[in-house]
């Protein structure tokens, strides 16, 4: 870790030319958020039937490996999951980064909220609990299993 | 009588980089001799296993380096910046050798028709969590990595972006600890 006073000295005397926003750091955790809400939202969707299951899966057909049979296998629908997420991911980032560049938003108000959706996330991946709502949403629109 | 003491900022350094040193290349050996393993798939097996436990080591790390964030502290930039973009590389190997592993625990009589014939559960309980948890670390390092690039040293002028930056490399770390004991742990019950 390089904190010697050679590399750190400069920074007593660093001053901003311009404003720093926090908007561009906002923009890029909110973007990464939706990215992975997205791989979420598609798993449980493509657990539903198997015609949803295979628009999923189609999303991902460029991947290297992404069909295929025998010992080897192949990635699956899990490749039309990544394919999603990463097109949310890269197209709310760039919105929002357009949008928000020269925004100043609190960071305090916004790092619960951070947190929470990620704990939110993490447990919307554990089937014994978010299987029972999964399955109670899915029914409103006509999917019950 | 003098008491002179070791230069505690010296000495801070030395063992944090001798912690994740030696944690780096025992925890390597988990998957370097994977590769002597009598299966067909040893290198995808050992790629994944050494690009997991390297953005492991490499997000402990981090977190060494996230409490001097925390803190305000003065730190250099540069560097961080450069292991930034290493850890975010690693989490990017991470995830596709894990796509490519993935491969064979899908395929016909592989870790996943074994596990879902004898312990159902670790497959659709744990493994399906794990796929995905696996992944949150690379999204989370990109935004720590694009944040330390764009504001480059200036971002020491906003204590708060520090502080969020810190906190996300540190939720990063906890998410790579859960795909890392989950992959683990599938790995045990079944090898590829």
């Amino acid at each position: 870790m390089k904190t010697d006073k050679s590399n750190t000295e400069e920074l007593d005397t660093l001053e901003s030319d311009t404003p720093l926003y926090s908007g561009p750091v906002i923009a890029a955790s909110l973007s990464a958020l939706l990215g992975l809400l997205t791989l979420v939202v598609t798993h449980h969707i493509s657990r539903l039937t198997k015609g949803l299951d295979k628009l999923i899966h189609s999303y991902g057909y460029w991947m290297p490996g992404s069909t295929g049979t025998g010992p080897d296998g192949s990635i699956g629908n899990y490749s039309g999951k990544e394919t999603l997420a990463l097109l949310v991911w890269t197209a709310t980032w760039l919105i929002f980064h357009y949008l928000w560049r020269k925004q100043d938003f609190s960071l305090r108000a916004w790092t619960p909220f951070f947190l929470g959706t990620l704990v939110f996330l993490m447990l919307g991946l554990f089937h014994p609990l978010i299987d029972p709502v999964v399955l109670f949403i899915a029914g409103l629109f006509g999917y019950a299993a | 009588m003098a008491h002179d003491a070791i230069d505690s900022h010296q000495l801070t350094k030395t063992l944090i980089r001798l912690q994740a040193g030696t944690a780096l290349l025992l925890l390597l050996m988990i998957s370097c001799l994977d590769l002597f393993f009598p299966t067909q798939y040893a290198l995808k097996a050992a790629v994944h296993g050494i690009s997991a436990i390297s953005a492991l080591v490499i997000g402990t790390y981090m977190t060494h380096r996230a409490y001097f964030l925390l803190r305000g502290a003065k730190i250099n930039y540069q560097s961080l910046r450069n292991w930034a973009l290493a850890a975010t590389m690693l989490n990017l190997l991470g995830a596709i050798s894990g796509n490519w592993i993935y491969m064979r625990y899908r395929g016909q009589d592989g870790p996943r028709d074994w596990i879902l014939q004898n312990v159902p559960d670790f497959h659709n309980v744990l493994m399906e969590f794990k796929e995905f948890v696996s992944l949150f670390p690379f999204p989370l390092m990109v935004v720590v990595c694009f944040t330390l690039f764009y504001y480059k040293d200036q971002i020491h002028l906003r204590h708060d972006i520090k502080q969020f930056i810190a906190i996300i490399i540190m939720v990063s770390w906890f998410f790579l600890m859960l795909g890392f004991v989950s992959g683990l742990i599938l790995a045990k019950l079944r090898f590829v």
